[in-house]
C-alpha cells in the first residue's frame, strides 16, 4: 500500500524537469507551430509552472506550512474514509468545484464541432462521446467562505475512478474507447494510469443499481450466488458415477450416525484419512453440518445433486460472506426445519446480493452527495462534464438535448458555467480577451497571487479573493500543486475562479447565505455552452437555446442555412475542394454554391443559395447514376460521381448518421456503415428548419462567402491570436473548456482544396 | 446463464493467476520498449536467423463486449472471421511475445523470448496508427493484476505503422526518394516533345554546373556565399550544391534521370514527391568526386534507413518474420492473426478467402495450438494454454526441455510474456505427439516439413480441415458426437426473458408437431437461442410453419407474444452487415429489415457446416 501511496503523489520533481526543458522544447515548437500549436501552450505552462515553483519556493520562506503538500489522491482503499469527510465538507461548503478527465473527446475525426454543427447534431456528438469514453479522474473541490478569516477554505480532492465491472450486468461487459492523443497527453502530465486501473474506485449508475436490483427480486442474482437451482444432468463419465456412489454412501452413514447418536454426541469417524479431511463435522446454525472442502467444484455439483435426489433430510448450502465460502451439507430434522433453513440461506443471499450491489454504486455516493445536497456545482464549460455525469451516473442519455436537459436539472438543479460568467460581464470579458477563457489562463489572470503568487490584479479595483486549501491537516493560503491536468487541481482553479468572479460581480460571501439563490448569480446560473463554436447557449431550466450575440461581425458572413446544406461523400479522394465546387457550379450557376466545408477528407458540405437546388442536384445526381452513357461520362458533375461510391443527401442525413453509435474513422465509411441504403437520399427535416445565425465571439469560425473565395487568409491572423495553448485532443475537457472555438476549423481553408495532409494538419492544429 | 457463465469465467480466471503464482520458476523473456528497441530488435534478428519456428502470443486490451460477439461453436469458418474482425478493428494491442525457437533431438527447445511492449503513438503527427481504440476494463484489471505497468507502456511503448498506413505516410510525408527506389520500367520511343524537354533540362544543367565550376573557383565568405544562394536561387543538399527541376509527369521524370545519367557521373538524381503523392520535381545534386558521390548514396541510404524505422517502428519486427518465411506457431490463430493482420500489414479485407490469401503471402506458415490439440484426438475443451498442457501431461509423456537463452535479467516483480514460451513447449509436445518433428528439422528454412504441412494455415479452430470431406456434416467434438448443418439450424427469440434451456426446450415441445423430432436447443445470449434439428429439413418446415397464416396451437400464441424464428443465413447476414448489436436479437431482426442484402446473400447458397457443441465455449484468453 505504501508503494502505492508514493506513486500516487506526483513527483516535484517534474517541475524541475519541464524547467530545463523548456528551452528545447521551445527550439523544436517553433519549427513545427504549423504543424502542431499546442506545444506552445505547453511551453507557456512550462514556463508558469517553473514561475510558479519558484514563487512557491520564495514563498515559503516567508511561510511555513505553504505550497508543497499533495491534494488529497482518492482511491478504492482510502475511499470511505473520505467519503465521510466529504460529507461533512460538502455540506458545509458554499459550491463545490469539479472537474473530469476521460481517455477521449472525439470518436472519429468527423465527430469534432463545426460550424455546420446544428444545435441537435451537437448535442448527439457530446452524448456520442459520454457513451464511448470513460471517466478516469473525477476531481471534487468544496469551498466553504470562513467569515473570520474572510477567506474561503477549499478541500481539494482527486477522485481515481475505473469502470470496474464489480457485479455481473446482464451478460453484456462494458467496453469503453481510448483516444490514442488522449492518453498520450495524460501520459505527458504523469497521469497514474496505474493508480487508476489498479485502484480506481469502480462505480454503478442509478439506471444499473435499479436493474440489478430489481434482477435481485426476480431471484435470478442468485445464480451468481451459486445457490442457483441445481440442474439435474445424467452421469455420463465412469468416475462421476463412482464418486457419487461413495458421497451417497458416505453422507448415509454419517447420516446414520447421526441418528444413532442422537444422545451420545457426534461420534462419526470417516474411515479414511483423506475423506476426514474434506468432509468435517461441524454445526451450522444450530444444526449438526458436514462441511465440504477440497472438492472441486464439478465434484461439488454432483454432491448437491445427489443431496437434493437422495437425502430429504440433508440440505446443500452454500454460505459466503467477504472473507471465505463455505459449502455445507446440513442435517435437518424435518420438511419444515428443511424449508426454514433453505429461506434463511436465500434471505442471507439476498442480503448479501444487495450489500454487494450497495457497494458496487461505489464513486457515484460522491455524485450523489452533490445532488442531495443541492450545492452549486461549478464547472469550466462543462456541458461535457455534465454529460458524463448524467451518463455514468443515472443511466444512458435520452436521445435529444431538450430530454438530457430536464434530466439533469433534477438530479443537479443548480449548476454555474465560469466560461459563461467570463463572457457574460463585459468588464471580466474585457480583461479576458487579452487572454483566452481557457481555464489556465483564467486562473492565471483572474488569481494571479494563488497562480503564481504575485500581487498584481488585472482587475485593479478588486481586491483577490483568498482561498486558503486544506488537505487533511496540512493548510496553506499560498497554495499551488502545480499538477495541472489533474482532475482535483482543474477543480481547484474553477473553484477559484468562479470565487474571484463572484466577488468581482459584488456577490456577498456569507455563510448564512445560498450561493445558488444569489439574485447576481440568478441570470449566469444553469446556463451552459452547447456548443462554443456558434456561441449557443443551453438552459438547464427550461432546456431553451440562447444564441448568444454580440453583434458585431453578424453582417459580414452568410448565415447558415441548414435547409440549404446538402452532404456529400465517398467522392474520389483526389477531388478537392475548389474542384468540387467547380463542378457543381458548371450544373447549377457560377453562384449556386455558397460554401463548401470539409467534413473530413471523404466528405463536404456544400451549402447552396436557394433551396431547391438541394433537391434538384440530388435528382440530378440520381438521374445520372441511372444513365450510365456517353452523356453520364460527359457531365459536369461526372467528376464528382467517378468510383460510383459518391453518395449524397439532405442536412437530415448528417443527424441520422450522428446518431449512429458505430464509430468508423472516415466520414464515407460510417455513412456506409449506418446503411443509409441510398446513395441519394433527401429527407424532409423533422426539425422546424432554422437558421443559425453565427453570433459568436469568434468571428473567424465562420463559413466564408464568396468573395472570400479569393483565397486570401485574412482570418489566419486570429486562427493564430486565438489558438489555445492546450493540446489538440489533450485531456477531454481541454478541448472544450480551454479553447474559444474548440475545434478550430481554419475556415480559411474551407473552401480552399483540401489535400490529405492538409485535412490532417487541421486536425493537429484543431480547435 | 450469462451471469453464470460470466462468473465461471471469473472464477477460471482466477485459478490462472494462482497457478502462475504457484509456478514459481519464471522464464527471462526480454522486455523490450522503445528505449531499448533498436538493440533489441538486432538481437533478435540474429536469433530469428538461427531458429526453425517463430512462436507468437498476444495481449489485447479485449475481445468481445455482448455474448454472442464471441466466435461460437455453432459459426462458420466466414462468420468466424466476420467476429475477428470486429475484434481485431476495435482493439489494441498492448503486447506483443515473439520467440524464435529451435527444437533439437525431438526434445529440446531452444528460445529467445520476446515481449515487444506497444502504444499507437502518433510519432509522425498523422493521426496514424489509430486514432482511438476501445478497451475492456476487464481485459485491463486483468492485466493490472498481473503487474503491467500501463504507464510505462503509454509512455515508453513502442508504435508502429501498418504496410499499408507506411506508404500513405510516405507520400505525406514528402522526403526524397533515390532513384533506385524508382520503377524505370516504360520503354517507349521518345517523342519530338520528349526530346526538346532532353534538351531544355541538358542546357539548364549545363548552365547551372558552369556556374557552380566558376563560383567553387573562388573562396567566398560565409556570408557572401549566403547572399548568392538568396539572389540566384541555389540550392544545397547536405552541404553539396544541388538544382531541382520541376516535372509535370512520370515521363518527364524518366527523361530527367536519363538526361542525368548521359550528362555526367558526378551527379546524383532525387525524386521529390509532393504532398498529393505524385513526383513534383526531381533534385539533381552535384558531387565532387566518385567517393563523394558513393558517401552521398550511402547517406540517402542511411537516412532512408533511419526513417523508415521510425515510420515502422515495432513493424520491423513483423516484416523481418514475414522476411525469414519461418512458420509461426500461434495459440489462437484466427484472433492473433487478425491482429497481426489489421494493425501491421492493413484494414482486414471483407471475407476470409481473401483475409488467408493475403496473409499467407506474409506468412506462408502458420500452425495453430488450438487445432494441433485437437489432431492428438483431445476432445476435452483445451481452450486455453494451461489446459492443454495438462491434458498432454496426463496423455502422453513427452519431456521437453526449456532452454530460454536470455542472460537473467534483473526482474523486479512479474516477467510478462511467458505464455509465448508456453507455446513453443506446447509446440514441441505435440510435434513430438504427432510425431512430425524430426523431420521437420532436417527440411531447414525453406521448407515446412511435409508431415506439418497438413497442419499448417487452418484459420478456425471450429472449422473442418481441409482434408475432410466436404459433404461431411458436423463432428461434434464434446460429450455428444452429433452431426449438423447449417440448414439444420434456426435461430430463435422474443420467447421472453431468462428462460433456462431446459424450459425452453419444453415450450418447443409443446408448441409444434415438428419438435415431437429430435432437436436441441442452446442459448446465445439472454434474448436468442439456436435450435438444431437433428432431422434435416425440418428446419425449413419449421420455418414454413412459422410464417404460414395456418399457424395454430401454442405455437401460434408464442409467434402472438413475439416469438421469431430465422435460418442460418440471417444470422450470416448480420455480421456480415456489422450489425453488432449488444442483443443478437436486434441484430438479427435488423439483418431481416435489410431486404436489399438479403437477395444476394440468398444467392448464394454454399452449404457450409458447423461444429455443434454441447457448451459455449470458454475461452480463457478471451479474459
Amino acid at each position: 500500500m505504501t508503494s502505492f501511496v508514493s506513486t500516487l503523489t506526483r513527483p516535484k520533481s517534474a517541475q524541475a524537469i519541464s524547467l530545463t526543458k523548456t528551452p528545447l522544447t521551445a527550439v523544436h515548437h517553433a519549427a513545427m507551430t504549423t504543424h502542431k500549436r499546442w506545444p506552445l501552450g505547453a511551453l507557456r505552462r512550462a514556463v508558469s509552472r517553473s514561475f510558479s515553483s519558484s514563487s512557491s519556493t520564495a514563498s515559503t520562506t516567508t511561510d511555513a506550512a505553504s505550497a508543497t503538500f499533495p491534494l488529497k489522491n482518492v482511491t478504492r482503499s482510502n475511499f470511505d474514509s473520505v467519503l465521510s469527510e466529504l460529507r461533512s465538507h460538502v455540506r458545509a461548503a458554499d459550491f463545490v468545484a469539479i472537474d473530469l478527465e476521460m481517455t477521449g473527446i472525439t470518436s472519429a475525426p468527423w465527430r469534432e464541432s463545426f460550424e455546420f454543427d446544428r444545435f441537435d447534431i451537437r448535442y448527439l456528438k457530446v452524448r456520442d462521446s459520454a457513451e464511448k469514453f470513460a471517466v478516469l479522474q473525477f476531481g471534487v473541490c468544496p469551498f466553504r467562505w470562513d467569515p473570520l478569516k474572510q477567506s474561503f477554505i477549499a478541500h481539494p480532492h482527486n477522485f481515481f475512478v475505473f469502470p470496474r465491472q464489480e457485479i455481473p450486468l446482464d451478460g453484456q461487459s462494458y467496453e469503453f474507447l481510448c483516444q490514442t492523443s488522449s492518453m498520450d497527453f495524460l501520459a505527458k502530465y504523469q497521469f497514474d494510469f496505474n493508480a487508476c486501473i489498479n485502484e480506481g474506485i469502480s462505480f454503478l449508475s442509478r439506471r444499473q443499481e435499479d436493474e440489478a436490483l430489481s434482477r435481485l427480486k426476480l431471484g435470478l442474482m442468485d445464480s451468481w450466488q451459486g445457490s442457483s437451482e441445481c440442474t439435474d444432468f445424467p452421469l455420463v463419465r465412469v468416475a462421476d458415477v463412482l464418486f457419487t456412489e461413495r458421497m451417497k454412501k458416505k453422507l448415509s452413514e454419517w447420516r446414520d450416525g447421526l441418528l444413532q447418536n442422537r444422545d451420545g454426541g457426534l461420534q462419526y469417524q470417516s474411515h479414511s484419512n483423506e475423506l476426514k479431511q474434506q468432509l468435517q463435522t461441524v454445526f451450522f446454525e444450530m444444526r449438526p453440518a458436514l462441511s465440504l472442502t477440497g472438492f472441486t467444484s464439478h465434484q461439488l455439483k454432483l454432491i448437491k445433486m445427489l443431496t437434493k435426489k437422495h437425502f430429504k433430510d440433508l440440505a446443500y448450502v452454500h454460505r459466503s460472506n467477504e472473507i471465505s465460502s463455505q459449502e455445507l451439507v446440513v442435517y435437518t430434522d424435518s420438511e419444515s426445519d428443511k424449508d426454514l433453513l433453505m429461506k434463511m440461506m436465500k434471505d442471507d443471499h439476498r442480503k448479501q446480493a444487495q450489500r454487494k450491489i450497495k457497494d458496487a454504486v461505489g464513486f457515484r455516493h460522491v455524485v450523489d452527495l452533490l445532488s442531495s445536497e443541492s450545492k452549486l456545482i461549478v464547472g469550466h464549460n462543462c456541458f461535457l462534464d455534465i454529460a458524463h455525469i448524467s451518463r455514468k451516473f443515472l443511466g444512458p442519455l435520452p436521445p435529444t438535448a431538450e430530454e438530457f436537459v430536464s434530466s439533469i436539472n433534477k438530479y443537479l438543479p443548480h449548476i454555474i458555467d465560469t466560461k459563461i460568467l467570463l463572457n457574460a460581464d463585459n468588464i471580466l470579458q474585457q480583461q479576458m480577451k487579452r487572454a483566452r477563457t481557457t481555464l489556465s489562463s483564467a486562473f492565471s489572470i483572474l488569481c494571479p497571487e494563488i497562480a503564481h503568487g504575485s500581487k498584481s490584479s488585472i482587475l485593479p479595483h478588486q481586491p483577490c479573493v483568498k482561498v486558503e486549501v486544506q488537505v487533511d491537516d496540512l493548510r496553506s493560503s499560498n497554495w499551488n500543486s502545480g499538477a495541472k491536468h489533474e482532475a482535483g487541481y482543474d477543480a481547484f482553479m474553477t473553484g477559484c475562479i468562479f470565487a474571484q468572479a463572484c466577488s468581482h460581480l459584488g456577490v456577498e460571501f456569507s455563510p448564512s447565505r445560498n450561493l445558488a439563490q444569489n439574485e447576481k448569480l440568478q441570470k449566469h446560473i444553469n446556463l451552459l455552452y452547447l456548443t462554443w463554436t456558434n456561441g449557443v447557449i443551453i438552459d438547464l431550466r427550461t432546456g431553451n437555446r440562447i444564441a448568444e450575440s454580440l453583434g458585431a461581425n453578424l453582417k459580414k458572413f452568410p448565415p447558415i442555412l441548414f435547409e440549404n446544406i446538402i452532404l456529400i461523400w465517398g467522392f474520389p479522394s483526389k477531388l478537392k475542394a475548389r474542384e468540387i465546387r467547380e463542378c457543381i457550379s458548371k450544373v447549377f450557376g457560377p453562384r449556386s454554391v455558397t460554401a463548401i466545408y470539409h467534413i473530413d477528407q471523404t466528405a463536404v458540405f456544400v451549402q447552396f443559395s436557394k433551396t431547391e437546388l438541394v433537391s434538384d442536384f440530388l435528382t440530378l445526381k440520381e438521374v445520372l447514376e441511372k444513365n450510365n452513357d456517353l452523356i453520364t461520362e460527359l457531365h459536369p458533375l461526372s467528376k464528382l460521381l467517378e468510383g460510383g461510391n459518391t453518395g449524397a443527401a439532405s442536412y437530415e442525413a448528417y443527424k441520422e448518421i450522428c446518431s449512429s453509435p458505430i464509430a468508423k474513422i472516415l466520414f464515407a465509411d460510417q455513412a456506409e456503415a449506418v446503411g443509409i441504403k441510398w446513395k441519394t437520399k433527401l429527407l424532409v427535416p423533422q426539425v422546424e428548419v432554422e437558421t443559425q445565425e453565427h453570433a459568436s465571439s469568434s468571428p473567424e469560425s465562420t463559413a466564408k462567402t464568396e468573395s472570400d473565395v479569393a483565397g486570401e487568409s485574412e482570418t489566419a491572423k486570429e486562427v493564430g491570436d486565438s489558438e489555445e495553448n492546450n493540446p489538440p485532443c489533450g485531456r477531454f475537457m481541454n478541448g472544450e473548456k480551454n479553447n474559444p472555438p474548440y475545434r478550430r476549423f481554419m475556415s480559411d481553408k474551407i473552401i480552399d482544396s483540401l489535400f490529405a495532409d492538409e485535412v490532417k494538419h487541421i486536425r493537429t492544429v484543431k480547435y | 446463464m450469462v451471469a453464470a457463465l460470466l462468473q465461471l469465467q471469473r472464477r477460471l480466471f482466477c485459478s490462472k493467476v494462482s497457478q502462475t503464482h504457484r509456478q514459481q520458476r519464471q522464464w527471462s523473456v526480454k522486455q523490450v520498449t522503445k528505449s531499448n528497441f533498436k538493440d533489441s530488435l538486432e538481437e533478435f534478428s540474429t536469433h530469428l536467423s538461427s531458429s526453425d519456428f517463430i512462436a507468437v502470443s498476444l495481449q489485447n486490451t479485449g475481445s468481445f463486449n455482448a455474448p454472442w460477439h464471441r466466435v461460437s461453436p455453432f459459426d462458420t469458418p466466414d462468420t468466424a472471421y466476420l467476429k475477428a474482425r470486429y475484434a481485431a478493428d476495435r482493439f489494441q494491442l498492448l503486447q506483443f511475445a515473439v520467440c524464435p525457437f529451435k527444437i533439437t533431438d525431438g526434445s529440446k527447445v531452444t528460445a529467445h523470448p520476446y515481449n515487444f511492449h506497444l502504444f499507437p503513438r502518433d510519432e509522425l503527427n498523422l493521426g496514424m496508427p489509430s486514432y482511438s481504440f476501445s478497451c475492456q476494463p476487464s481485459f485491463l484489471t486483468a492485466m493490472a493484476r498481473q503487474g503491467f505497468d500501463f504507464n510505462a507502456c503509454i509512455n515508453d511503448g513502442i508504435s508502429y505503422l501498418s504496410r499499408a498506413q507506411e506508404s500513405v505516410a510516405k507520400v505525406r510525408m514528402g522526403n526524397p526518394i533515390p532513384i533506385c527506389n524508382f520503377m524505370q520500367s516504360s520503354t517507349t520511343p521518345p517523342t519530338v516533345a520528349d526530346s526538346i524537354f532532353k534538351e531544355r533540362i541538358k542546357s539548364r544543367l549545363k548552365h547551372w554546373k558552369h556556374g557552380l565550376d566558376n563560383s567553387s573557383m573562388k573562396t567566398e565568405e560565409a556570408l557572401v556565399s549566403s547572399l548568392r544562394k538568396l539572389i540566384s536561387g541555389f540550392e544545397q543538399y547536405s552541404s553539396r550544391p544541388c538544382i531541382t527541376i520541376d516535372v509535370c509527369s512520370d515521363r518527364q521524370v524518366q527523361l530527367v534521370i536519363e538526361v542525368v545519367g548521359e550528362f555526367s557521373d558526378d551527379l546524383v538524381p532525387l525524386i521529390l514527391p509532393s504532398k498529393g503523392g505524385e513526383v513534383q520535381s526531381v533534385r539533381v545534386v552535384l558531387t565532387s568526386s566518385k567517393e563523394d558521390k558513393d558517401l552521398l548514396e550511402r547517406e540517402i541510404q542511411n537516412l532512408e534507413y533511419n526513417h523508415n524505422q521510425k515510420v515502422r517502428g515495432f513493424r520491423e519486427v513483423i516484416d523481418l518474420i514475414s522476411a525469414s518465411q519461418k512458420p509461426v506457431v500461434s495459440h489462437n490463430t484466427l484472433n492473433d492473426f487478425s491482429f497481426i493482420h489489421s494493425k501491421f500489414i492493413a484494414p482486414l479485407p471483407p471475407s476470409l478467402n481473401e483475409f488467408v490469401s493475403s496473409l499467407s503471402m506474409v506468412f506462408p506458415s502458420i500452425f495453430d495450438i488450438n487445432h494441433l490439440m485437437k489432431e492428438t484426438g483431445a476432445l476435452e475443451k483445451c481452450t486455453n494454454l494451461f489446459a492443454a498442457k495438462s491434458y498432454l501431461k496426463n496423455r502422453f509423456f513427452v519431456p521437453i526441455d526449456i532452454d530460454v537463452q536470455h542472460q537473467a535479467l534483473s526482474n523486479e516483480g512479474k516477467i510478462h510474456g511467458q505464455n509465448v514460451v508456453r507455446i513453443c513447449q506446447l509446440f514441441a509436445k505435440l510435434c513430438s505427439v504427432l510425431r512430425i518433428t524430426s523431420t521437420a528439422m532436417e527440411l531447414g528454412n525453406k521448407h515446412v516439413a511435409s508431415g506439418l504441412e497438413g497442419y499448417a494455415n487452418i484459420f478456425n479452430s471450429f472449422s473442418r480441415r481441409p482434408q475432410e470431406p466436404v459433404d461431411g456434416d458436423i463432428r461434434v467434438w464434446t460429450k455428444s458426437p452429433r452431426k449438423a448443418s447449417c440448414e439444420d439450424l434456426v435461430f430463435l427469440w422474443g420467447f421472453g426473458d431468462r428462460l433456462s434451456t431446459r424450459m425452453l426446450k419444453g415450450l418447443l415441445q409443446g408448441a409444434h408437431d415438428i419438435f415431437s423430432e429430435e432437436f436441441d436447443v442452446r442459448l446465445v445470449d439472454n434474448s436468442c437461442a439456436i435450435v438444431v434439428f437433428w432431422q434435416s429439413g425440418l428446419a425449413q418446415s419449421f420455418l414454413d410453419a412459422m410464417n404460414s397464416d395456418k399457424i395454430s396451437g401454442s405455437l401460434r400464441d408464442m409467434v402472438s407474444e413475439g416469438l421469431r424464428a430465422v435460418g442460418y443465413g440471417t444470422y450470416k447476414r448480420a455480421c456480415e452487415l456489422g450489425l453488432w448489436e449488444v442483443d443478437l436479437a436486434d441484430s438479427l431482426e435488423k439483418a431481416m429489415d435489410d431486404v436489399d442484402c438479403s437477395d444476394k446473400s440468398d444467392s448464394d447458397t454454399k452449404p457450409s457446416e458447423i461444429y455443434w457443441c454441447n457448451d459455449l465455449m470458454i475461452n480463457l484468453d478471451d479474459l
